[in-house]
């Protein structure tokens, strides 16, 4: 596909435990397209944690290829791999891991600054994202005085600063209740659509599938087709 | 910018009043020992600084100001023979036993000049003047020696070594090393006193004519007093010291006493750091994980240590400087100058980031992919 934002080729990964070697991935393609929210389903142990690592840069391949944003990864330099991650990628994470002593606003203008981002433009630009999510009455909250649904809130703002065009987000309604993980759900599938960006959520949720564009199930390393997983579920 | 660091310092103030205690400990045991050490060594040379004396004469391989040894006071003469010498007289410094009202005995270090006020000697009159001790058997007292001697008043009489003196002023400032009070009287006096003194001196006081060219009148001094050393006032400071630092493992103690005070606050400091680093863990992971670099990571950690080190030297030095008036009161001197502190608050900033390199090894193995596990 033309339009697509991440993707991995023939994608491996092997744990070398002592003599024991783990393949937790073996051969993994598949695309995310902008404008595209994919939902990332299995069981635990499954490999998708490995994969989304890998797609989000942090881990490298054992083989195979990876892009980002149109531009192919070189996997073995840590510092071309970190300067994609601040220039085209957003994390969600399931435990939110918000900085405690950063306010709502700091945490999100933090992140800017990190990806290069500072002063007014940061300021401007933290206060836009979180209006976008919104908490523009939040601001100066520290996350300790948020619910979950709006620490979650504040780490998507978090993850949208900077408009990196893909949005990788690691079972993002897990300490949700029901309510507030559909308010999540549907913002996601608004940032995929809206914006043109491209969401990979990994879950156990069903209810992403309400939102997904496209579910991909993982299995023993291998992908297999989404409904034969939420089957298997 | 957000400081992460500066926040996460000060969100978690228990730790942080911990850190900045201990760096303010290290920091006043430091400052007041060596203000201590400082003030003892000043002491030690507080005559020779006074005394505007460019040279002095001294017997051979005279160890300190106080240890004085005598030599014949003709030597005078030949000093004030030297051109490029305006000035040269006899000074005798020397232990006597003085006794008191109560009668026991105790050391005085006595100072015998002709002429005290050509030479600056005492500086500090508070009552009287040193013109009285040419009348009769006189003395200044400092008023230190009150602490060894018990109360006393100028009026008063006291016998020193068999021959009674009448207390005709009193000094302040002028106190000896050993802690031995100084007392002031005429020359003649001192001679009577003691039979080795008669026709000898201890030292000879010189003082150059404008212009003069002090080494070249210090070689010929040499020269014309083969038996005696002759030293600027520098070096005759340098060697007074020298002999208490060297002499009396004072300046061991010292060494230690920082050496301490700076491993207490690396402890500290380090400590406090490296588990706060540990309890951060998944912050650092995070910023790891969103592009931080090692870099960034060691930034806040050293951002933490430099803000520890200031605001511990801060509250380290205002104690320090603010006992110094509360220890004046029981004679201790805590000498502390700008110069100093300056090299201190250098050492603490050197010490708190030394200290901040220990969690640098911890944080730089963080694995980024740690965000993704609960």
């Amino acid at each position: 596909m033309n339009d697509t934002v991440l993707g991995v080729r023939d994608v491996t990964k092997v744990f070398a435990e002592g003599r024991q070697r783990v393949e937790v991935l073996k051969g993994i393609t598949m695309d995310v397209a902008a404008g595209e929210l994919v939902a990332l389903e299995g069981p635990s142990g499954s490999g998708k944690t490995t994969l989304l690592s890998i797609m989000g840069c942090i881990l490298t391949p054992s083989s195979g290829e990876l892009a980002v944003a149109g531009r192919p990864v070189r996997s073995s330099d840590e510092a071309a791999l970190r300067e994609v991650r601040r220039q085209s990628i957003g994390f969600v994470f399931q435990q939110y891991n918000l900085f405690p002593a950063l306010t709502a606003l700091e945490n999100v203008e933090y992140s800017l600054n990190v990806r290069g981002v500072s002063g007014r433009a940061a300021y401007v630009e933290a206060k836009r994202v979180l209006a976008r999510v919104g908490l523009g009455d939040r601001l100066g909250f520290l996350p300790r005085d948020l619910s979950g649904g709006q620490k979650q809130r504040v780490a998507i703002a978090r993850a949208l600063a900077g408009s990196p065009p893909v949005l990788l987000a690691d079972e993002p309604t897990a300490n949700l209740d029901t309510a507030t993980g559909a308010q999540i759900l549907d913002l996601f599938q608004e940032l995929a659509k809206a914006e043109d960006r491209g969401v990979l959520v990994v879950t156990h949720d069903p209810k992403v599938r309400r939102v997904a564009d496209r579910v991909v199930g993982i299995r023993d390393g291998r992908l297999v087709d989404g409904d034969e997983e939420k089957a298997a579920a | 910018m957000v400081s992460l660091a500066r926040k996460n310092l000060f969100h978690d103030r228990l730790r942080f009043v911990i850190t900045v205690a201990g760096v303010a400990f290290a920091v006043t045991l430091v400052l007041v020992q060596v203000g201590l050490f400082m003030g003892l060594l000043d002491k030690s040379t507080v005559t020779i600084q006074h005394a505007n004396a460019d040279l002095w004469i001294t017997s051979h391989n005279t160890p300190n100001v106080d240890f004085a040894r005598t030599f014949p006071e003709t030597a005078v003469l030949r000093a004030r023979s030297v051109p490029g010498v305006t000035r040269a007289d006899n000074l005798i410094v020397a232990f006597m036993t003085i006794q008191l009202p109560n009668g026991a005995a105790e050391g005085a270090l006595v100072y015998a000049l002709e002429d005290f006020a050509s030479w600056n000697l005492p500086w500090n009159v508070q009552q009287g003047s040193p013109a009285d001790l040419k009348r009769g058997y006189a003395l200044l007292m400092d008023r230190s020696a009150a602490l060894r001697y018990g109360a006393f008043a100028v009026g008063e009489q006291r016998e020193i070594l068999g021959r009674r003196f009448r207390i005709v002023g009193t000094t302040a400032e002028a106190a000896s090393f050993t802690t031995t009070p100084i007392v002031f009287m005429d020359y003649r006096n001192a001679q009577e006193l003691q039979e080795p003194l008669r026709g000898n001196t201890t030292y000879v006081l010189v003082r150059l004519a404008p212009g003069a060219d002090a080494r070249a009148v210090q070689t010929e001094l040499r020269r014309r007093l083969p038996y005696n050393d002759v030293l600027t006032r520098e070096e005759w400071a340098l060697q007074s010291r020298n002999y208490w630092v060297k002499s009396t493992g004072l300046g061991m103690s010292m060494g230690v006493t920082v050496f301490l005070g700076i491993l207490v606050g690396i402890v500290i400091v380090a400590q406090t750091l490296y588990t706060s680093a540990v309890e951060h863990i998944k912050e650092f992971g995070t910023v790891k994980a969103i592009g931080g670099s090692n870099f960034a990571i060691y930034r806040i950690l050293g951002e933490q240590a430099l803000i520890a080190a200031v605001i511990g030297f801060a509250l380290g030095a205002l104690f320090s400087y603010a006992a110094r008036p509360l220890m004046a009161e029981i004679h201790l001197n805590v000498l502390l100058s700008p110069a100093f502190s300056a090299v201190v608050f250098a050492g603490t900033v050197l010490m708190c980031l030394g200290a901040a390199l220990v969690s640098f090894r911890r944080v730089s193995a963080i694995d980024p992919a740690l965000v993704f596990r609960t």
